[in-house]
C-alpha cells in the first residue's frame, strides 16, 4: 500500500495530497527527504529510506522542473511496490495538465488519481503474472530514464514472500537492468539519530542526517555498478587510482616538511636552537580576509568558446536561432554533452569520479524539462546550475565558529575538546600545532594531549611543537590506552583551567580494524566537542573511501546510542595542489561535514579558512 | 536542415533590402539642412532620456519585503497567509524562494488604489542561505522569523544567523529596517517576545567577541555591531530593529502587516 502521495511546489507549498490514503505519516519523512537528500544534491538517486520509530518508509520522487513541482510517494519499505515510479510519472503528466500557478486547491485531482492508481496497480499485477520477459517498457513515456525505473523495486528480494510469482519478476528486472545499465542498489538510507522523527528546524541536531549512508556507497563502489542511464556512451572509466594513497611516509627524506616536521626523534636534542615562536610568526592566515572578486566576466570569453564547441555540430545558424527563440523543453539528451564536459572538467580538478557523477545526475534532475531561457546556451545553463549546486554543498550546514564554541564550553567550566583523526602521514600533528597557534593568538589557553601511543616518535614530535609554542602537553608515553590518556588529559585540563584540549591520535588506515576500534573507543569515552578529520588535499578517488569508511566504522563500532561521526574537516597541503581542489568537494559531499581549516604551508601561520567562492570558481574553471 | 538553408537564403535577402533602404535614407539626410537635423536629433535624444528615466524615478522606492529566518520558522505559511489569507494544505521545507507582488489579503476590501507589495520568502535551510544576498539590494524591509515555540534549542543558531544578517553590508549601508517576528505564539508554551529579544541580545553579545577576531572569509562581516564596551542591545544598531509577535497558523499577522505598510506605503 502506498502511504502517501504529495504534490508540492519547490517553494514548499503543498498543492495536493491523497486524502483517501489519509493515514498521517510518522515523523517527517518529507522534510527529511528535502533537507538531507534533495538539498544535498542527491536528487539523482532512485529512492530514499526514512526511519523513525514505527516507520520504515521508502520515498520516491520526480520533479517537474519547468513548473517547479515535486511529486513524492511514500510507502512502507517492506512492501516492494512495483508501480510507484510508473504512478509518479503518470501523476506528473496528468497534474501538469491542470496545474496553474495561481491555483492552490486541486480537489478535482482526487478522481484522476484514483483512476491512475488503479491503472498502475493493474499494470503491475499484469507484469507480475506474465512470466515472459518483456522487451518494451510498460508506459509510453517519452524519456526512458524515467520510465525504465519501473519495477526496480523487485530487485531487492530479501524476502521471497511471493514464491513463484516473484521469480518471473526478478527475471524481468534483471533483464531490464542489463538493458539499461541501471542498478537498483542506489538509494540513500537515513536513520534518525534522535530516535524520533520530529526534526523541524533543529538544524544542529540533525546534522548527522545528511551524512551519506556510507554503507550503500561502499556497496555501490565495490560492485562497480554505476547508474549510467543514458550517460552510457563511452564515459572514460578512470581506473581506480590508488596512486594518491600514501604508504608509510618516509619521514627523513621529505625536505619540504623540514620547517615544522619534528617527527624525527633526533629533533629531541634540537632544543637549544629551537626558539619560541608564540608571538613571532605573525598573524595566522585564518584571520586574513581573502578578497576574491566575484565578477565572472573574466570567464565570459572562455565560456563562449566552450559553448560553441558543444554545439558546433548543429551549425552556427541553428544554434543562434535556437538561443534567440529559446528552446522548447530541455531533454536529457540535450543536457548530456554539456554534463559530460562538466563531469570531465570536475574530474580533472581531482573530484572523485563517483561524486562528479552524482552531482551531474542531480543537476540533470533539476534541469530536465525546464525551458531554456532566451539568449542562453545549454552549456551555460548547466554550468550555472552546477555552480549553484556547488555553492550549496560547500556552504557549511552549521556554524563553524570554533571560538564561539570554546566560549560556550568555558561557561560550563569544561574544556573544549578537539580530536584530530586521519590516515597516516597527512600532517595531523603539524596542523594540530597550527590550530594551537591560531587559538593562542586569540588568547585561548590550549593544552595538547599526545594520544598517538602507536607510532614511535609521535609523542616527541608533539612535544617539540608544544615547547616551541610554549603550550602544556599531556603525555603518558607509549604503553597506555589512548582513550585513557585522553580522558586523563581532559581531567588535567579541567583542573588547570585550559580552555581547549587538542588530542593527537595515531594515523590509521580506514581498513585497520583494531585501530579503528581504538579510535571509536576514544571518541565514545571522551565525547569530544569536535571530531576533526585531517585529510590531504591531494587525494582523489580515495577521499571518498577514507571519509566514508571512517564514518562507517565510527557508526558501526558505536557503543552508545548516539552516533558520533566526523564533525569537520581539516584539509592539509593545500598549497601543493594548484587548481586540483576537488578533494575539498569530495570530502564535504561524502561526509556532510564542513571544511573548517585549510593547511597551506610550512609555518604556523599557514592555516586558512576555505573560501567557498574561490573553490567553486576554481572547480568550474 | 533544409529548412535552415531556406531560412539562410531568406535572411540574406532581407539584409540586402535593408542595406538598400539605408543607402536611400542616408542620401535623403544629406539633402536636409544641418540645422534642422541637429534640432531633430536633440528632440529625439531628449524624449529617449525622459522615457528611460521615468521607471528610474518610480523604482526609487522599493516595495520589496524579504522574509527570512531558520528553516521551519513558518515563513512560507506567513507568505501565503499574507497573500491568500490561508496556508492551504500546509507546507514542507522550501527549496526555492517564494515570490509575489500583490496587495495584502487584509487590504483587498479597502477602496482606492493600493500599492502592491513585492514579498519574497527566502528558504531557511543553511545550504540555501546565499540566496538571501540576492534579494537584499532591493529590500525595503526585512522580516526575520523566529520560531518562538522551539526557540531555546535553536537560540544559538538563530542568533548567529541574525548576526550575519545584521552585519551584512547591504543591511548596514542601506539601513534596512529589520523586524524580528516571534512566530507560533498561539501556543501557550511559546516564549514571549521580550524573552526572545533578551536571549538573542545576550547571544549576539558573545558572538561579537568571537566574530570580531575571526570573520568568515565568505560572509563579509565587515561591520561590527553595537557599542564597544557596552552590552549589546538591538537599539544600538544603525538600522531600526524591532520585535513583534505573530501566528502564521491562526492568521494573527497584524503586526507584520503593520511593519510592511510602514515601509511600503500603500
Ligand atoms: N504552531 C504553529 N505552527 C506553525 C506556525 N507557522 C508555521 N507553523 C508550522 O511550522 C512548520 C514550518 O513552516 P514553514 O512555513 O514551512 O517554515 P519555513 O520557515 O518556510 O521553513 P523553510 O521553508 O524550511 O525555510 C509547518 O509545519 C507549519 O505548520 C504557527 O504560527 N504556529
Ligand atoms: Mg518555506
Amino acid at each position: 500500500m502506498l502511504e502517501q502521495l504529495l504534490i508540492f511546489t519547490r517553494g514548499g507549498l503543498i498543492l495536493w495530497t491523497c486524502k483517501e490514503l489519509g493515514s498521517a505519516l510518522r515523523g517527517s519523512p518529507i522534510d527529511t527527504l528535502i533537507r538531507s537528500c534533495l538539498l544535498e544534491e542527491r536528487s539523482g538517486l532512485a529512492s530514499f529510506n526514512y526511519d523513525a520509530p514505527g516507520a520504515a518508509y521508502t520515498l520516491k520522487w520526480t520533479f517537474h522542473n519547468e513548473l517547479g513541482l515535486v511529486f513524492v510517494a511514500v510507502y512502507q519499505r517492506i512492501l516492494h511496490l512495483l508501480y510507484v515510479d510508473d504512478l509518479l510519472n503518470m501523476v506528473k503528466r496528468e497534474f501538469s495538465e491542470i496545474y496553474d500557478p495561481k491555483r492552490t486547491i486541486y480537489d478535482d485531482f482526487d478522481e484522476t488519481f484514483r483512476q491512475l492508481r488503479m491503472e498502475a496497480e493493474a499494470r503491475a499485477e499484469e507484469l507480475r503474472k506474465s512470466k515472459q520477459v518483456m522487451g518494451k517498457p510498460v508506459s509510453n513515456g517519452k524519456k526512458q530514464g524515467q520510465v525504465n525505473k519501473v519495477g526496480f523495486e523487485g530487485g531487492n528480494k530479501k524476502k521471497s514472500e511471493c514464491g513463484v510469482a516473484r521469480d518471473g519478476d526478478d527475471a524481468m528486472v534483471k533483464d531490464r537492468k542489463m538493458e539499461n545499465g541501471h542498478s537498483n542498489g542506489i538509494h540513500v538510507g537515513i536513520k534518525d539519530p534522535k530516535g524520533n522523527g520530529v526534526v523541524n528546524g533543529k538544524e544542529n541536531t540533525v546534522s548527522n542526517n545528511g551524512a551519506f549512508d556510507v554503507n550503500k556507497l561502499q556497496k555501490l563502489r565495490s560492485k562497480g555498478v554505476k547508474k549510467t542511464d543514458t550517460v552510457a556512451d563511452k564515459v572514460p572509466k578512470a581506473d581506480p587510482k590508488k596512486k594518491n594513497m600514501k604508504k608509510n611516509r618516509v619521514w627523513d627524506d621529505s625536505p619540504a616538511e623540514a620547517k615544522l616536521d619534528f617527527t624525527h626523534p633526533a629533533d629531541q636534542n634540537g632544543d637549544q636552537d629551537m626558539h619560541v615562536v608564540a608571538a613571532e610568526q605573525g598573524q595566522s592566515m585564518m584571520d586574513e580576509e581573502e578578497n576574491v572578486s566575484s565578477e565572472s566576466e573574466v570567464e565570459e570569453d572562455e565560456e563562449v568558446e566552450r559553448g560553441s564547441k558543444a554545439d558546433a555540430k548543429k551549425g552556427w545558424f541553428s544554434s543562434i536561432f535556437q538561443s534567440i527563440a529559446g528552446k522548447a523543453n530541455l531533454e536529457r539528451a540535450d543536457l548530456e554533452p554539456a554534463l559530460k564536459a562538466l563531469k570531465d572538467r570536475l574530474m580533472t580538478k581531482n573530484v572523485a569520479e563517483q561524486i562528479a557523477e552524482k552531482l551531474c545526475e542531480s543537476v540533470a534532475a533539476s534541469l530536465e524539462g525546464k525551458k531554456l531561457a532566451s539568449f542562453t546556451r545549454v552549456s551555460s545553463t548547466v554550468q550555472a546550475a552546477m555552480e549553484e549546486a556547488l555553492v550549496r554543498i560547500l556552504t557549511p550546514r552549521r556554524s563553524i565558529d570554533i571560538l564561539r564554541d570554546v566560549h560556550a564550553a568555558k561557561e560550563q567550566n569544561r574544556p573544549y575538546v578537539v580530536v584530530f583523526v586521519g590516515v597516516n602521514g597527512v600532517g595531523k600533528s603539524t596542523n594540530l600545532a597550527k590550530v594551537a597557534y591560531w587559538l593562542l593568538q586569540h588568547k585561548v589557553s590550549v593544552m595538547m594531549a599526545a594520544c598517538d601511543t602507536f607510532r614511535s616518535g609521535a609523542v616527541e614530535q608533539l612535544r617539540t611543537h608544544a615547547r616551541r609554542l610554549q603550550i602544556p602537553i599531556f603525555e603518558k608515553g607509549y604503553e597506555k590506552d589512548p582513550a585513557v590518556v585522553a580522558k586523563e588529559a581532559i581531567q588535567e585540563a579541567t583542573r588547570n583551567g585550559s580552555e581547549v584540549v587538542l588530542v593527537d591520535t595515531a594515523g590509521r588506515m580506514q581498513d585497520n580494524e583494531p585501530l579503528m576500534r581504538a579510535l571509536s573507543k576514544l571518541i565514545y569515552l571522551n565525547n569530544p566537542d569536535l571530531v576533526l578529520f585531517v585529510g590531504e588535499a591531494l587525494v582523489g578517488n580515495d577521499a571518498v573511501d577514507q571519509l566514508s569508511k571512517f564514518n562507517q566504522r565510527l557508526a558501526d563500532l558505536s557503543t552508545s546510542p548516539t552516533t558520533r561521526l566526523i564533525d569537520g574537516i581539516l584539509l592539509t597541503k593545500f598549497d601543493t595542489i594548484d587548481d586540483k581542489v576537488g578533494a575539498a568537494l569530495s570530502m564535504v559531499y561524502v561526509s556532510g561535514a564542513p571544511v573548517m581549516f585549510v593547511g597551506c604551508g610550512q609555518s604556523y601561520t599557514d592555516l586558512k579558512k576555505l573560501n567557498v567562492k574561490s573553490i567553486v570558481k576554481t572547480l568550474l574553471k | 536542415m533544409e529548412g535552415m538553408e531556406q531560412w539562410k537564403v531568406q535572411v540574406e535577402n532581407w539584409t540586402n533590402q535593408l542595406n538598400q533602404l539605408l543607402g536611400q535614407l542616408l542620401e535623403q539626410v544629406h539633402q536636409v539642412p544641418p540645422a534642422q537635423l541637429y534640432v531633430a536629433i536633440a528632440v529625439l535624444v531628449f524624449t529617449v532620456v525622459v522615457l528611460l528615466s521615468i521607471p528610474l524615478f518610480k523604482r526609487k522606492k522599493s516595495n520589496t519585503i524579504v522574509l527570512t529566518g531558520l528553516s521551519g520558522g513558518g515563513k512560507t505559511v506567513l507568505f501565503y497567509q499574507l497573500r491568500d489569507g490561508s496556508y492551504h494544505q500546509g507546507t514542507v521545507t522550501s527549496m526555492e524562494p517564494n515570490e509575489g507582488t500583490f496587495i495584502l489579503r487584509s487590504e483587498t476590501t479597502k477602496k482606492g488604489k493600493i500599492k502592491p507589495v513585492h514579498l519574497v520568502d527566502v528558504p531557511g535551510h543553511s545550504r540555501l542561505r546565499p540566496k538571501l544576498e540576492e534579494f537584499l539590494p532591493q529590500a525595503a524591509g526585512l522580516v526575520f522569523v523566529v520560531d518562538a515555540l522551539d526557540f531555546l534549542p535553536n537560540c544559538r543558531a538563530v542568533s548567529e544567523y541574525l548576526y550575519d544578517v545584521l552585519t551584512n553590508a547591504y543591511v548596514v549601508k542601506k539601513k534596512i529596517p529589520v523586524l524580528i517576528l516571534c512566530n507560533k505564539t498561539e501556543k501557550v508554551t511559546a516564549h514571549t517576545k521580550d524573552f526572545i529579544r533578551k536571549q538573542m541580545e545576550k547571544e549576539i553579545d558573545k558572538l561579537r567577541q568571537s566574530r570580531s577576531v575571526v570573520s568568515a572569509a565568505d560572509i563579509t562581516n565587515d561591520f561590527t555591531l553595537g557599542v564597544p564596551g557596552a552590552a549589546f542591545t538591538f537599539s544600538q544598531c544603525q538600522n531600526r530593529v524591532t520585535v513583534a509577535e505573530a501566528s502564521g497558523l491562526t492568521g494573527d499577522i497584524s503586526q507584520v502587516e503593520e511593519f510592511i505598510r510602514e515601509h511600503v506605503k500603500p
